[in-house]
């Protein structure tokens, strides 16, 4: 007897009616990660990067460390954690943070690297205090450097969060998973369409804030287009 | 048939939006809420929506959690508390909590090696049911083979998990020359259950280690191999609960569980993997359907 | 990968160094150097696939002067990709069509995630050649193609390097995806020691992976170090510093463009004479 197999196309347009909630789930779900992993990322990398400008000798170390750690296969590091962490969120996060840390401390520091020493000499001259310097003088010339960073680490991030469904908690990957073990294209396409429209919401999102951010890189006529 | 489809699909949608209206109605059951999580493969999801909404028409508190990892993570959720309920397959279960107690295809054998063992976790096995998800070691339609001991004459790759390499009742068990003695051409591990039949159909292996419910097995016009050597343990489906939870309930939650137990059969299971993985439907509105036609929601 | 007879699976309780200094782990027909060569064979066509798409590509766009917002987009639409999604789509029908398991599924969900870095490499660096050198170059009777050829490529040469390198080395971190898909290479100790419950598998597929990425990032350093002339890496150097003549904002999107594509050896070149 052989059954009838049901229409297997590219995307059944039923199932996204159908499945809507399990759908909008995922994607919040792949959000709320995306964006809490960023987060934490940038405190973490911002600690790294002040004790990196601080102290110069370890800038090497802690660039080298952090590009190790992005080297390392998205799924051993979360079947690694999963005998400590369980199946968890805490499991899906720790990974998705260290991968972010590489691209995020490596953008600090060459942002504040950028700030002309001419400009660094003025405002010790004019008598600020260090901190006061570094927040209201070198931050700003650097962020554009930095959002870059923000930028290239969210987007990797929202495709690191498709793995992290093999540990339970990966929004849009649980229904590429969920499509890769029925052989069932539709949630595979919807999943993986999905998570490239999210990333490029996310980082058109983001360049606007950059722009919005520095106004001062907005001037000059034809060099607009060249000054993403 | 289109308009057949469509109309299951009306039904369902509809049938879905009676059981949130069904599920308002207030828990009559007072004690801990359930917590039933399943296994990262269909079958196991439907199951875990069949117990858990049995559960909630009964009047418990039940938290029906995302399926997320396989034997080891489920049996360390419900160590730790993460779930008070999984439901497992008895067979599988001896493997992964007593790798060198040799079990046989007796579910009454096998139960007897689980049940201290998930004692000392603190969780209860309940009344196993008569559905059995065994293995399977499957070959093509026209393969000149009847039972896995002809197998030794022919040239075979073989397709399995990654996880039947390490296990006495899988390839350690086919490649010993006390039990079945096998010596395989190529042993290509594959991970996805579809992928084994794929890979089967298109010869990239001989032969597959599968599951004796899959559905693709019957609609490729596969073929089981009969298990001369009696090499694999029962398989039979058995719910296991938290002790402090059981024990909360006094005997109602092990007497409601074993009711459901015995109302399914393997062919049930069959059924349900044609809808979610042949058909492609949703695995709660396979649950919600099957528990509607015995009455039990 | 063949197993013969009764081959052992590697036991759950050996210890990483053990496993690793065992010489049975390295050598033989599914031993570490085998596997690994598995790994870099696959690699290496994928590297030189998306070189032979992705560099032609970028320096046209970038020599017609066009294309410069579809450079970042195509970026970021390529990282975007979940590239374990794509090859396992691709795997079903590969194997219909009796392609087996691999190489194709995951040959060209490689190479789709390789193709990016270099496209943008090669356009950022082709747009970034001084155009003084150009015209010089023109005004010695050069026709326009031979321009392109000679001085533009030449010139970029050591940027493009760079962004091969990005692309390799990260191709050789995500090909263990190949193992969980019914083929061969480094992941298969990830895909066993995770199937397995066998954390020294997973730590030693991990550390195996991790070093032969870094092995391939430093082999091409030394490469491009051989290669390009020192004089043009300084010339690039200065220009990335801002000695160009297109403008500061121009270089500064220039320089984050190509942060972009590679934050390690953008932070390098930042750096000047600091490492």
């Amino acid at each position: 007897m052989i059954l009838a197999q049901a229409t297997n196309p590219i995307i059944r347009w039923e199932y996204l009616r159908d499945e809507w909630d399990k759908v909008r789930t995922a994607l919040i779900q792949h959000i709320e990660l995306t964006l809490l992993a960023v987060a934490l990322g940038l405190v973490v990398a911002s600690v790294l990067a002040a004790i990196a400008l601080r102290y110069r000798w370890t800038a090497n170390p802690i660039t080298t460390f952090t590009a190790f750690v992005y080297t390392i296969p998205s799924v051993a590091l979360f079947g690694l954690l999963v005998p400590y962490t369980g199946v968890s969120r805490t499991t899906a996060v720790i990974p998705l943070v260290g991968y972010t840390l590489l691209i995020l401390v490596t953008s600090i520091l060459t942002g504040f690297r950028s700030v002309p020493p001419a400009v660094r000499d003025a405002a010790e001259g004019m008598g600020l205090s260090p901190a006061r310097r570094v927040f209201t003088v070198e931050l700003p010339l650097a962020v554009p450097y930095i959002i870059t960073g923000i930028r290239v680490a969210t987007v990797t991030t929202v495709g690191l969060v498709t793995v992290a469904a093999i540990v339970g908690e990966g929004g849009l990957g649980r229904l590429i998973l969920d499509g890769l073990r029925r052989t069932f294209w539709t949630p595979m396409t919807v999943g993986a369409s999905l998570s490239i429209i999210l990333a490029l919401v996310l980082d058109l999102s983001l360049w606007g804030l950059g722009r919005a951010l520095t106004p001062w890189t907005r001037r000059g006529g034809p060099q607009r287009a060249a000054t993403r | 048939m289109a308009a057949c489809s469509l109309l299951t699909a009306a039904c369902g949608s509809s049938d879905k939006k009676a059981d949130t209206g069904g599920s308002t109605t207030a828990t009559t059951v007072a004690g801990p809420g359930i917590k039933i999580r399943g296994q990262d493969f269909s079958e196991s999801a439907t199951i875990a929506q069949v117990y858990g909404q049995y559960l909630k028409a009964k009047g418990y508190t039940v938290d029906i959690l995302t399926p997320a990892g396989f034997r080891d993570e489920a049996i360390a959720a419900l160590k730790s508390g993460a779930v008070n309920l999984i439901v497992d397959y008895i067979g599988g279960d001896a493997t992964a909590l007593a790798p060198d107690t040799k079990v046989t295809a007796e579910p009454d054998q096998v139960l007897g090696v689980i049940k201290p063992a998930f004692a000392a976790i603190g969780a209860t096995v309940l009344e196993y049911s008569e559905a059995t998800d065994g293995d399977a070691f499957v070959v093509r339609g026209d393969s000149p083979a009847a039972k896995i001991s002809d197998v030794k004459n022919l040239d075979t790759v073989l397709g399995a998990s990654p996880q039947c390499e390490t296990r006495p009742q899988c390839y350690i068990g086919f490649t010993d020359p006390a039990v079945y003695g096998i010596t395989f051409k190529e042993y290509k591990k594959i991970d996805f259950g579809p992928q084994l039949g794929e890979a089967l159909s298109a010869k990239e292996v001989d032969a597959v280690v599968w599951n004796t419910t899959a559905p693709q097995i019957k609609e490729k016009g596969f073929k089981v191999l009969e298990d001369d050597k009696r090499l694999f343990p029962a398989q039979n489906v058995a719910p296991i609960v938290s002790t402090s939870v059981n024990t909360a309930y006094g005997s109602k939650l092990a007497a409601d569980l074993d009711a459901l137990s015995n109302a399914i059969t393997t062919d049930d299971l069959v059924a349900w993997n044609v809808e979610t993985d042949v058909k492609f439907r949703e695995s709660d509105a396979v649950a919600t359907e099957w528990l509607k036609k015995k009455g039990l929601d | 990968m063949i197993l013969v007879a009764a081959a052992q699976a590697v036991r759950r309780d050996i210890g990483l160094w053990e496993w690793l200094f065992d010489a049975g782990t390295w050598t033989g027909r599914n031993g570490i150097l085998a596997t690994a060569g598995d790994t870099v064979r696959l690699c290496a066509a994928v590297i030189a696939t998306s070189a032979l798409i992705a560099v032609p590509l970028g320096a046209f766009l970038a020599h017609i002067r066009r294309g410069e917002l579809a450079a970042t987009w195509v970026v970021n639409v390529g990282r975007a990709i979940p590239t374990f999604a794509l090859a396992g789509l691709l795997v079903p029908i590969s194997l219909r069509w009796g392609y087996g398991f691999e190489p194709w599924p995951v040959f060209v969900a490689l190479t789709l995630l390789s193709v990016p870095p270099i496209f943008l490499t090669t356009f950022t660096a082709v747009s970034q050649v001084d155009p003084v050198v150009v015209d010089a170059a023109r005004g010695m009777g050069l026709e326009d193609r031979r321009v392109l050829l000679r001085v533009e490529l030449a010139l970029a040469l050591s940027v493009i390097l760079t962004g091969v390198r990005v692309a390799a080395v990260q191709a050789v971190a995500t090909e263990p995806i190949r193992a969980f898909l019914g083929g061969g290479g480094l992941g298969g100790y990830l895909r066993d020691g995770l199937g397995q419950n066998n954390d020294t598998l997973v730590l030693g597929g991990a550390i195996l992976v991790a070093a032969l990425a870094a092995l391939t990032g430093a082999a091409f350093g030394v490469f491009e170090r051989v290669i390009v002339p020192k004089g043009v890496r300084r010339l690039r150097r200065a220009g990335d510093r801002g000695s160009s003549h297109n403008g500061e904002d121009h270089e500064r999107a220039s320089v984050q463009v190509s942060e972009a594509a590679d934050p390690v050896g953008s932070l390098q070149l930042a750096d000047g004479g600091l490492r």
